[in-house]
């Protein structure tokens, strides 16, 4: 199971949150933080795989995480799930919203922070993998985006 | 998200859930996911508007209710609209089974009751059409076998044939992970296994799915009693392709192939014993995860014709290494390798005493107990070493004064306690 997604830039600032598990405001800042001091130190030609991370709980859990510029994606994730096939999932959740957004940058992720949750949503659900297929998930998120569409003719 | 408690606005969250418009409704239930837990007083009001939600005609409006219910599902809750969504799971269209089936997991973990009833449906979606609604029930089996492996036993001949016949790689990455799971309750279990495991490993081009097949395979052998003739050669093959996995200029894979050989080496250490240069060889690595993976292994590499030449390239690590954490690491694995069995590989003993006062000579060590404890052990087990001992001993104590500073302090005043201790007790060498 996921237990956490996080997303932050180079500068340990959150720039997409979520939780599978239900933690206090303060204490989802504090793994935001923490997260960030572990993964910073981290060169960029070692492996992906960390275990630590106290809060996070537990020694069954590892933090797979990938640099992409200027971000840090990281997924939470205890010993029921494939580490390969995780860094795959990532791969594939960057992109759908490379796909999604056109060429998508950091901007992207601070301005649409809604539309980058639904793209999650398609991907994973209740810390469960929902779909691993890009095209799949692109196909369900364009419709949805129809619907809105329609449904706004006059706003639109 | 940055770190600010809305709780306030629930009740109007509710409101927007409530609209009808989908583009307000999918705003609601996200804002609804991020803030909603088991303590908001209002949360039972949603209720039946999920009802509603999940009887829509549009199925992205039960999409969106079912997602965002499996972030704030409570025990009221899950017991209240277990039934909606068990109905849902034979819904038309498979993306609404595929997440009624996922979000069945949280339901049973916030309200248990509800397994006994769902669970015949979910049997049921293991074998619908649509891959995507069977990789989620494959996914929610696994999730529940983790938790309670012997229950889910029943369940093995049905994996075994999806195992057998599906070719969706993340299915058959959770189908063999449970497997792992499962073999050390049914050894029967893990002779069946054996065979069509060693086809997937020859077969499969993906790595993730290489990896988790040889993990496999090492738990079913580590969990069969003896080793029959042919179970070597599933030894053989899995430290071959470990080996391929190591020798990747992937740092992720190397890391994962040196994880999956200590657990080989706990009971076939025989087996890993030829690779001894390949690791040697990772302990040059930069990247630290890697190098101390790689001495976990050194520890059944250890012979008595390499244990100097081990002790000898690791030394120079230590003079190397950076940070202390990694040097006490090293420091404690030396000192590990060369006391294992009894001080079984060790053929010169001077030797040794002379590497463990090299290591007192190390700065900043937290582990002068070990070095100390060492050198006592020694001096009094081996009788013939005593006068060279004592020796060593007294140059140590006369230099002490030069090699004490500060931060040296801690480590060095242990070891000068064992060799006052050994000049006292075996006086009659010294000169």
């Amino acid at each position: 199971m996921i237990q956490a997604i996080l997303v932050f830039n180079n500068h340990g600032k959150p720039r997409l949150v979520r939780f599978y598990q239900r933690f206090p405001e303060e204490i989802q800042q504090q793994i935001v933080r923490e997260t960030f001091h572990l993964v910073l130190k981290r060169d960029d030609n070692i492996c992906n795989f960390l275990e630590g991370g106290s809060l996070i709980g537990g020694s069954d859990y590892k933090l797979i995480y990938r640099h992409y510029a200027t971000l840090y994606f990281v997924f939470c994730v205890d010993s029921s799930e494939s580490e390969l096939g995780i860094l795959d999932l990532i791969q594939v959740f960057v992109e759908t919203l490379d796909k999604c957004f056109e060429n998508v940058c950091e901007l992207d992720l601070i301005f649409h922070m809604d539309k980058v949750h639904y793209i999650l949503q398609e991907v994973v659900m209740g810390g469960m993998v929902l779909e691993t297929n890009m095209n799949e998930i692109v196909a369900q998120i364009e419709a949805q985006n129809r619907l809105e569409k329609s449904e706004d003719q006059v706003l639109a | 998200m940055l770190g600010y408690d809305i709780s306030w606005a629930a009740f109007n969250i509710i409101e927007v859930m409530s609209a009808s418009k989908f583009t307000f409704k999918r705003i609601g239930y996200l804002a609804a996911s991020q803030s909603f837990h088991e303590g908001t007083d209002v949360i039972m009001l949603t209720t039946n508007q999920i009802r509603k939600d999940l009887s829509s005609p549009s199925q992205y409006d039960t999409g969106v209710a079912l997602t965002g219910l499996s972030c704030f599902v409570t025990p009221d809750l899950a017991r209240d609209l277990a039934n909606d969504i068990m109905t849902l799971m034979s819904h038309t269209k498979p993306y609404i089974r595929k997440k009624a089936v996922l979000i069945m997991y949280k339901v049973f973990l916030k309200y248990p009751e509800s397994l006994r009833p769902a669970f015949p449906r979910l049997k049921e979606k293991l074998e619908d059409p649509d891959p995507g609604v069977q990789s989620a029930a494959v996914n929610v089996i696994c999730e529940l076998a983790r938790r309670n492996p012997k229950n889910y036993l029943s369940l093995a001949p049905l994996f075994f044939k999806l195992m057998t016949s599906s070719t969706n790689n993340w299915v058959l990455i959770k189908i063999i992970k449970l497997f792992g799971a499962l073999t050390p309750l049914e050894p029967r279990l893990g002779k069946k296994l054996i065979e069509p495991l060693t086809n997937l490993i020859h077969s499969t081009s993906a790595m993730s799915l290489l990896y988790e097949c040889v993990n496999t395979v090492i738990a079913v052998l580590i969990s069969l009693s003896s080793g029959m003739p042919n179970h070597s050669a599933s030894i053989q093959l899995c430290v071959q392709k470990l080996r391929i996995l190591i020798e990747d200029s992937d740092q992720n894979l190397k890391y994962l192939g040196l994880l999956a050989m200590s657990k080989i080496l706990k009971t076939h250490p025989k087996s890993v014993q030829s690779h001894k240069d390949l690791i040697l060889q990772c302990l040059d690595d930069k990247d630290e995860s890697i190098r101390l993976r790689a001495l976990d292994l050194l520890y059944g590499m250890v012979s008595k014709k390499n244990l100097m030449e081990i002790v000898k390239k690791l030394m120079t690590h230590v003079d190397k290494a950076e940070g202390t954490t990694y040097r006490d690491e090293l420091l404690t694995k030396i000192i590990d390798i060369c006391s294992q069995s009894n001080y079984q590989y060790i053929t010169n003993f001077e030797w040794y005493i002379s590497i463990l006062v090299e290591l007192t000579r190390l700065e900043g060590t937290r582990h002068g107990h070990l070095i100390a404890a060492q050198m006592l052990d020694v001096a009094i087990r081996v009788k013939a070493i005593r006068k060279f001992a004592v020796s060593q001993m007294s140059a140590l104590l006369d230099s002490a004064h030069l090699l004490a500073s500060s931060t040296q302090r801690n480590g060095i005043c242990e070891v000068l306690y064992a060799a006052a201790w050994i000049c006292g007790e075996f006086s009659e060498h010294l000169q």
